[in-house]
């Protein structure tokens, strides 16, 4: 009698694996689940299975070829890794780079930037179930991919940037189509409000979820949009401005806490609502005045070899703060080239949020943490 | 038990050219497997056109355009897809049992299904209610399926429908009452007869309260066969379809199937209940009886009835595939806190209106 | 601070009619799709190879970078290119010929299935004869099938000899005069 008590009161936690391949994941990686009901009561995460070697790869390549690989750091947006690898480069063997170059990299970033926070809400709405709006991004940001195939040739991994510059100048009409596409999208942001930010279930999904709290920020060394939707003020181009970025006039958005908590998944949502009205208004300033002049450093030779020495740079990426350690002996190829990617704070902080959530908001959690998992396991 | 006046029958009988001494249940087999060869499964295939086209159109996209012009023939080239593809796992007694149990206890419901005046096999006064009785053994059927599948998303897949289920059922009945409310019977003959073809006849604009009677049974249909948006059961982003996560094949085309048509049959019952029924206007009904035309005027009372329930059905679609899915707590919050307040108010209001109007 | 219950029901209505409010308003944003207004509305898949899609390779960017092409007559055998590429995917084997001014290319094999595209062979190529073309339909049934081969083919010993013949007159025409 005791025993079949014993046997049917029970109510022991259920272990669930979900991975490396599972719908509720942005990304490969593995969740050890610990279940009790639909109550996640622990998560362990393991991340890996996109490892590729990059960093050792580059050691093995010419300094003008490691850019490539810098370039598959994160696949969605490019731009970044380059960016942050031609800035350690730059900075230690102390090539100037022409006010022209560096405008050029800022609009490629910021296009970056907003196509990379479309397709933040195209996951978002994948794993809400909102099935429309992922279609009307997704055309969208076909738009961004298309400026980057004119600009460079390539829609994806676009290697452009090189060592002092870029590597062509803006073709003729770039710059109107830059603008008609930002306009087009401030034109559609009213849609995607009406459609999706707004919208009754979407707020009552998101709302009060996981929030991250400014401790857990600086304990697992959160960044960017992540940070600044728990309130706290830190943006790489505020406070290390690069590429000219400290002349230019624009905001860092904070979460305002409109879902209830300050922090939660609808505040992380907002901040990149925001930050791509912020990245339009970059454009704009920057397009109103393209310096002219040379788009690479002429004077670099083609041959030059970078001195020996390290240096060590750091940008704002899409997902937050992208550092690079670069290490030189001379040779001609980088002896340690080291990243510090967002994504993997980010990851730390997932099994802190994720406890009392049901696991219908799993996947809307990581969603809305924007994990770019290529850039943690590199 | 069946219906004790036999016009329905008499009427095909004479014209098919069938003996008048056959039993009655050979009639009714007939009748059923007629339905659901020539009602159900065109209405399917024609309404997982409309779905992947109305869903192409909402999102700037083409949809289906190879199988057939403008892909016409989509839904017959998934089937014969469906139909090819081999089994995942070996041979499975439970899951086997529960699909067949889900299936007899969704198909059961088409003796109940009133297509039209003169298809209307049981008409009881209890003849409303049967749809339940099949709903929670389909829900039961799909727990037990999930819970049989040895698999996490079948567990939570099944458990969350059956929540869903019983959560849902309680408003969908109240709802249902205020119907009864003004036709003074739950016979599908006489709440058709209580409406009309105009739409000022309809239940659904009598009074207010039948308008919050309507919008309930409609969303708590929704929650009690978890249709989507309100299937918190059977979502994909987490669970992979819950109890659908690990059919595959024929198995999942006939999970399938059954869900398209607990969605149909909800339709159909909210389309006679609240909009209209059969309901042609009173002129042509009579002409056609004069001249004797009953299968001509059965077709087109069927005709009209899917015509409305296809209009109903597309509306839920459109509004599912905007907005974004609940989630299974609170789909069943919504039920207890909005839904069943919402029912009870409608079932007051309208029978203190119906008091009112007798006096 | 007590709330009184109409207050409470009050808040209730109202959030039950700002749901009903926000899913309708939902809805019939997507409506004008449904009827195609305007420009920005229009369906903006184009299937392929329908013929629906008004896309060409020539309508690409004029930058574009397609699958690589080697002009092997300008091509002079320097092997920057192998050199420089990140993915190790262009394979050069070259010899004197009779010409002095550059090299056979016996093989030059571009192995597609490892290029990324990235440009950096077509930067570094000095007689300019490597180039991206604007062609993208790369695909193929098997993995050996995506090595594009753009070589003169192996050389005998016979050749050798002859062109060690060739390059020697050719040195002494050029020192006679």
């Amino acid at each position: 009698m005791n025993l079949i008590k014993k046997e049917i009161l029970t109510t022991d936690l259920t272990t669930w694996t979900i991975g490396p391949y599972h719908g509720s994941l942005p990304a490969p990686m593995r969740l050890r689940l610990s279940l009790d009901g639909e109550i996640i009561t622990d998560c362990d995460v393991e991340t890996g299975f996109l490892h590729r070697g990059l960093e050792k790869a580059c050691e093995f390549q010419s300094w003008r070829a490691a850019v490539a690989y810098a370039d598959h750091l994160d696949p969605e947006c490019a731009v970044f890794g380059e960016l942050v690898l031609c800035l350690a480069v730059e900075q230690l063997a102390e090539i100037e780079v022409p006010a022209r170059a560096k405008c050029i990299r800022v609009i490629l970033s910021e296009l970056s930037r907003i196509s990379s926070h479309l397709s933040y809400m195209v996951r978002m709405a994948r794993a809400v179930g909102s099935e429309t709006i992922i279609h009307y991004l997704l055309r969208d940001r076909e738009r961004i991919l298309d400026l980057f195939e004119l600009l460079t040739g390539a829609r994806f991994s676009i290697n452009f940037l090189r060592f002092g510059g870029v590597q062509a100048d803006v073709t003729d009409g770039f710059i109107e189509r830059v603008l008609e596409v930002c306009e087009l999208i401030r034109i559609r942001m009213k849609e995607y409000n009406d459609l999706f930010t707004f919208n009754f279930g979407f707020v009552k999904r998101t709302s009060r979820v996981a929030p991250i709290s400014k401790d857990l920020v600086s304990f697992c060394g959160v960044t960017g949009p992540n940070a600044r939707a728990s309130g706290v003020s830190f943006d790489v181009r505020k406070k290390f401005p690069y590429s000219g970025y400290d002349r230019l006039d624009f905001e860092t958005p904070l979460g305002q806490g409109e879902g209830g908590v300050l922090g939660d998944v609808h505040d992380r949502f907002l901040i990149r609502l925001r930050e791509i009205t912020q990245s339009m208004e970059i454009l704009k300033q920057l397009l109103d005045v393209v310096p002219s002049g040379e788009y690479v450093n002429r004077k670099l030779a083609k041959d030059s070899v970078v001195p020996p020495g390290e240096a060590y740079s750091r940008i704002e990426s899409s997902r937050g703060l992208l550092g690079c350690h670069v290490v030189s002996d001379g040779g001609p190829s980088p002896s340690r080239v080291q990243f510090r990617s967002p994504t993997l704070a980010n990851l730390l902080a997932i099994p802190q949020i994720v406890r009392g959530i049901r696991i219908e908001d799993l996947p809307v959690v990581l969603a809305s943490l924007d994990l770019g998992i290529a850039e943690a396991d590199r | 038990m069946m219906n004790s006046d036999n016009s329905w029958i008499v009427a095909w009988s004479d014209s098919l050219g069938f003996p008048e001494a056959m039993p009655q249940w050979i009639y009714a087999a007939a009748a059923l497997i007629c339905t659901f060869c020539f009602v159900i499964v065109p209405c399917g295939a024609l309404m997982s056109y409309f779905e992947r086209k109305l869903a192409a159109d909402l999102q700037a996209r083409v949809g289906p355009n190879r199988a057939g012009p403008a892909g016409i023939l989509q839904p017959i080239a998934d089937l014969l897809k469906l139909l090819q593809k081999e089994s995942r796992t070996e041979w499975n007694w439970k899951e086997n049992i529960w699909l067949s149990v889900h299936t007899m206890a969704l198909y059961s419901t088409l003796a109940v299904l009133p297509l039209g005046s003169m298809a209307v096999l049981v008409n009881t006064e209890m003849s409303v209610f049967l749809p339940f009785w099949a709903a929670l053994v389909l829900a039961l059927g799909t727990m037990l399926l999930g819970l049989g599948q040895n698999s996490v998303p079948g567990w939570f897949g099944g458990i969350r429908v059956a929540a869903q289920t019983l959560a849902g059922s309680f408003p969908a009945l109240i709802s249902l009452l205020c119907t009864g409310v003004r036709s003074g019977s739950f016979r599908w003959s006489s709440l058709a007869e209580s409406q009309g073809f105009s739409p000022w006849d309809w239940t659904l604009l009598a009074n207010p309260f039948q308008m919050i009677a309507f919008s309930v049974f409609v969303m708590s249909g929704l929650v009690l066969l978890a249709i989507p948006p309100l299937d918190g059961g059977l979502s994909m982003s987490d669970i992979h379809g819950g109890v659908a996560s690990h059919l595959y094949g024929r198995r999942l085309s006939l999970f399938q199937f059954g869900r398209f048509y607990g969605f149909f049959f909800w339709s159909v019952i909210t389309v006679v209940l609240f909009l209209g029924a059969w309901d042609l206007p009173v002129s042509l009904v009579n002409s056609l009886k004069s001249m004797g035309a009953h299968q001509l005027l059965a077709l087109s009372e069927l005709l009209w009835l899917l015509v409305k329930t296809f209009a109903l059905m597309l509306l839920i679609i459109w509004i599912a595939k905007v907005n974004s899915r609940s989630r299974v707590d609170q789909i069943t919050d919504f039920v207890w806190r909005v839904l069943s307040p919402f029912s009870l108010a409608a079932l007051v209001g309208s029978s203190l209106w119906a008091g009112w109007r007798a006096f | 601070m007590k709330k009184s219950i109409f207050s409470a029901v009050g808040l209730y209505v109202r959030d039950v009619l700002l749901g009903a409010w926000s899913i309708t308003g939902s809805c019939m944003t997507a409506f004008p799709y449904l009827l195609r207004w305007g420009d920005l509305r229009k369906e903006v898949t184009e299937g392929y190879p329908d013929p629906i899609s008004s896309k060409t390779a020539d309508d690409l960017p004029t930058r574009s970078r397609g699958l690589l092409f080697n002009d092997i007559d300008r091509c002079t055998g320097c092997g920057e290119c192998e050199k420089v590429c990140p993915s190790r995917c262009i394979k050069i084997k070259d010899e004197p010929g009779a010409d002095p001014s550059k090299l056979w290319v016996s093989v030059f094999d571009i192995d597609f299935s490892r290029c990324i595209f990235c440009g950096l062979c077509v930067e570094v190529c000095q007689p300019g004869s490597l180039a991206h073309t604007r062609q993208y339909e790369g695909a193929a049934y098997q993995v050996s099938d995506l090595v594009a081969s753009f070589g003169r083919g192996t050389v005998t010993d016979e050749h050798r000899s002859k062109w060690a013949i060739l390059r020697k007159m050719s040195e002494s025409d050029e020192a006679s005069p």
